[in-house]
């Protein structure tokens, strides 16, 4: 550990003149990553917490359409972030069916339409990795005298890497999606520089349109840093195996 | 000591897991013709008979995988599939279950022998159980006495994945005794194993059967179930052709078919 | 987006008050109008050239209410006002304003704050109309040397006022050289600066990003001397409580009120960057021009 710590000081110190060059203040970076985070990491909760059951239901029944409702999760895989903002925008707009939450322009809606782009990735995944599981392991589950939910809770272990990868992958695409927190969240940022609703994409996106491409370039890297992190966590508490 | 009471008991009058003019079948197709069986608490029943010839769907059926089409499963006589379903689950909790394919849960060999015990805790316990266990060393009697049993008492920390096939047999054996069932059912428990841990898992029988367990093996190898068993069942194309004492059984038959496939005459 | 935190308020004081047994809560009162905030949909080029965020920090100071600004561009903030999704607009193309005011979406329009729109191009010029004094010329001669133009196309105020241009030089712009973006004024200059190729900016969001271009100035505005043609008026229009009963009226003409007044139109006259002033305050007048509180070409007889 202390050898580990010793040796990271001369990249510390190497990083230093890039940390006090920062062109920007602290606190609005410090808060757009909050926002990030917040939005996308409650937004994948919930749709893990939807897309289990989902992928258990589906992966472990037989009912008309199913081929039809796989090929519908697979479908939302891949369903354009701008698409889902427009959705989601009619659904929280004032004029929509959602309009008396006032909804607009806030994290809750933009964790709405993150919501709705991850699901489908959780889900597609998660089932993928449900149903690869052998039917003995449920057998022998069964016969120990789990019940119902029993046997559910064993699958969901022992798909756990594959379901991991499927919430990596549901997060990879909410923190990095900008089409539809652009859209709902408003990129907004308050005037003493803390974010409201604008997120790390959005603000890239922001410092692009105004031509400043290097604040532009940290703010990505910055992105791309978060990302690796929450993968190194989440594989690490995982056990490493995905 | 053991082999030498085969027989001299009355059977058929106590009680046990018993199906009673059982038909079943799947999609259309018959599988189970008006079968009568009874496994009693501190006997083997050997079931052989062909493949293909419904051995799996039976024992299935005395594990409540399936509700039967026709006839009825008793635990000691009682209609399991009359019962509620938190009664029928009590049931099934009194059934242990070894398959032909290990089937271990991708864990420690602890956490598989202890899975019966975990899932009869209320939540509350496991809850309770799961925090104690925090920073200490998880130890249970019922699961090293199993593996005991079974020959792998230094096994316990070791990830299930590690094992060897027959280790991981023996693994699933110890799991279906870990959490004290009265009744255990094997479906050709060693068929992908080699003679020495064969052994070990017909040993496994005998204590098991020593204890006072009801036993039922499904078994395509004659001489396993000529060492193993008190009973003995004969199926053929879906029926029972004859069940009675393992001596009278294999001496002596009544129905011809299971004179000709004890001799090894009947090939399918 | 006050009505959500009330309903939240609401929703939580009655829960208290339910298991209190009815005990008033004044703590839910204040902490609901410290939480309000006014959302404000707007142009880009406001919002890009850092302007708002002076005026709507000296709000907060004054009346303790978060601004929540939204750059969108003139179409789509006022379409957003449309649907009730803001409480106020600040845009710049008067026709929309007017058609907005109109359709009975706004109320109590003030006229803001001005600046100009300019041509910009490549240093080499190849439509040669650097120092042009008429800027439907400058575009006929870009249409007829084919030299890259890049159009906004996203329906904001620049991109309406660029096709007024076209209309009135008499040009229907078609052809590889004419390029929609359908991006902001920030990008569209990006791209002009990339390309490269000519484009109609505003005068503030060209200057606050002119260190970053190579592109310069070929046709000033008014305010340098330039046809009346690129003038470039800004108006701010409250969200009509009438048809959207959730709009925050009251606070829209706060903050109309605030910008319009002295105070706020000196810090719009003061904003500079890189010591050019960006925006020239219009609202404070002994003579007010009694237009800007209607549709331009209203009469009283309209019914």
């Amino acid at each position: 550990m202390i050898e580990l710590v010793s040796s990271l000081v001369p990249i510390a110190d190497s990083f230093t003149p890039f940390i006090v060059d920062f062109p920007f203040e602290r606190n609005y970076v410090e808060s757009i990553i909050y926002v990030s985070l917040y939005v996308s990491l409650t937004a994948v909760l919930i749709s893990t917490l939807v897309s289990l059951p989902i992928a258990m239901l589906v992966g472990f029944s037989e009912f008309p359409g199913k081929g039809f409702v796989v090929a519908l999760i697979n479908t939302g895989m891949g369903f354009p972030s701008v698409v889902v903002g427009l959705v989601v925008l009619f659904t929280v707009s004032n004029e929509g069916p959602l309009g008396t939450f006032d909804l607009m322009f806030t994290t809750e809606a933009m964790i709405m339409s993150q919501f709705v782009l991850a699901t489908p990735v959780i889900t597609g995944v998660s089932l993928a990795a449900v149903s690869s599981i052998e039917d003995g392991v449920r057998d022998a589950a069964y016969a120990m005298g789990g019940t119902r939910l029993d046997v559910a809770l064993v699958i969901i272990k022992e798909a756990r890497y594959g379901i991991m990868t499927g919430i990596l992958a549901g997060l990879g695409r909410a923190i990095s999606e900008v089409g539809s927190v652009l859209i709902v969240g408003g990129n907004i940022a308050s005037s003493d520089g803390t974010s409201v609703t604008r997120t790390l994409t959005t603000a890239i996106q922001l410092e692009a349109r105004q031509g400043r491409f290097e604040t532009a370039l940290i703010l990505g890297a910055i992105l791309v840093t978060l990302v690796l992190l929450v993968n190194g966590i989440v594989l690490r508490l995982g056990g490493g195996r995905v | 000591m053991i082999q030498q009471q085969r027989g001299e008991r009355e059977w058929g009058a106590n009680d046990g897991l018993a199906l009673k003019n059982v038909s079943h079948g799947f999609d259309g197709t018959d599988v189970l013709d008006e079968i009568t069986l009874t496994v009693e608490q501190g006997e083997t029943v050997a079931i052989i008979g062909p493949s293909g010839t419904g051995k799996t769907t039976l024992l299935r059926l005395l594990a409540l995988f399936y509700r039967p089409d026709t006839g009825t499963l008793e635990m000691d006589r009682t209609d399991v599939w009359t019962l509620s379903e938190r009664e029928r689950l009590n049931v099934r909790r009194r059934i242990g279950m070894v398959f032909q394919e290990a089937n271990l849960f991708d864990t420690t060999v602890r956490r598989n022998v202890s899975y019966g015990q975990h899932i009869r805790r209320s939540w509350t316990n496991r809850l309770n159980h799961w925090l104690s266990r925090i920073g200490n060393e998880d130890t249970s009697q019922e699961v090293a006495e199993a593996l005991d049993v079974v020959g792998l008492a230094d096994a316990e920390t070791q990830p299930a994945t590690s094992l060897s096939g027959g280790e991981a047999q023996r693994v699933a054996f110890a799991r279906a005794l870990a959490y004290e069932p009265d009744f255990l059912l094997l479906d050709e428990p060693t068929s992908d194993l080699d003679p020495r841990n064969t052994a070990v898992i017909e040993d496994a029988i005998e204590t098991a059967r020593a204890r006072g367990l009801g036993v039922a093996i499904a078994t395509h190898d004659m001489n396993q179930a000529e060492r193993v068993a008190d009973r003995v069942a004969v199926m053929l194309e879906g029926r029972l052709i004859e069940f009675g004492p393992a001596e009278r059984v294999f001496t002596n038959p009544d129905d011809p078919r299971a004179r000709k496939f004890i001799d090894g005459e009947l090939v399918y | 987006m006050i009505q959500r935190r009330e309903f939240l308020v609401a929703t939580a004081g009655g829960m208290t008050a339910a298991l209190a047994g009815c005990t008033a809560d004044d703590e839910g009162e204040n902490a609901e109008i410290l939480d309000e905030t006014l959302t404000l949909t707007t142009t880009t080029s406001t919002y890009d050239t850092g302007l708002l965020d002076e005026v709507n920090a000296a709000f907060e100071d004054r009346y303790g209410v978060a601004v929540e600004a939204v750059a969108q561009g003139t179409g789509a903030a006022l379409e957003t006002g449309r649907s009730g999704d803001s409480d106020v607009v600040m845009v710049h193309a008067r026709s929309l304003e007017d058609e907005f005011i109109r359709d009975g979406y706004g109320v109590n329009r003030r006229d803001l704050m001005f600046n100009d729109f300019i041509v910009v191009g490549p240093e080499d010029d190849p439509a040669e109309i650097d120092g042009m004094d008429d800027v439907t010329e400058a575009f006929q001669a870009i249409a007829e040397t084919e030299s890259t133009f890049i159009s906004r196309g996203d329906e904001s105020g620049t991109h309406t006022k660029e096709l007024a241009i076209w209309d009135e030089a008499g040009i229907e712009p078609s052809g590889e050289w004419y390029r929609e973006a359908g991006s902001g004024m920030g990008e569209v200059l990006n791209q002009a600066n990339q390309t490269p190729g000519y484009t109609l900016a505003d005068r503030g969001t060209f200057i606050s990003q002119q260190s970053e271009l190579d592109i310069s100035i070929r046709v000033e505005g008014p305010i340098e001397r330039g046809p009346d043609l690129l003038a470039n008026p800004y108006g701010i229009v409250a969200v009509n409580p009438g048809v959207h009963e959730n709009a925050n009226y009251d606070l829209a003409m706060s903050y109309i009120g605030f910008i319009t007044s002295r105070e706020g139109q000196e810090i719009i006259e003061e904003y500079t960057v890189e010591g050019e002033q960006l925006f020239f305050p219009e609202a404070v007048s002994e003579n007010p021009n009694f237009q800007q509180y209607v549709p331009e070409d209203w009469t009283p007889d309209e019914e």
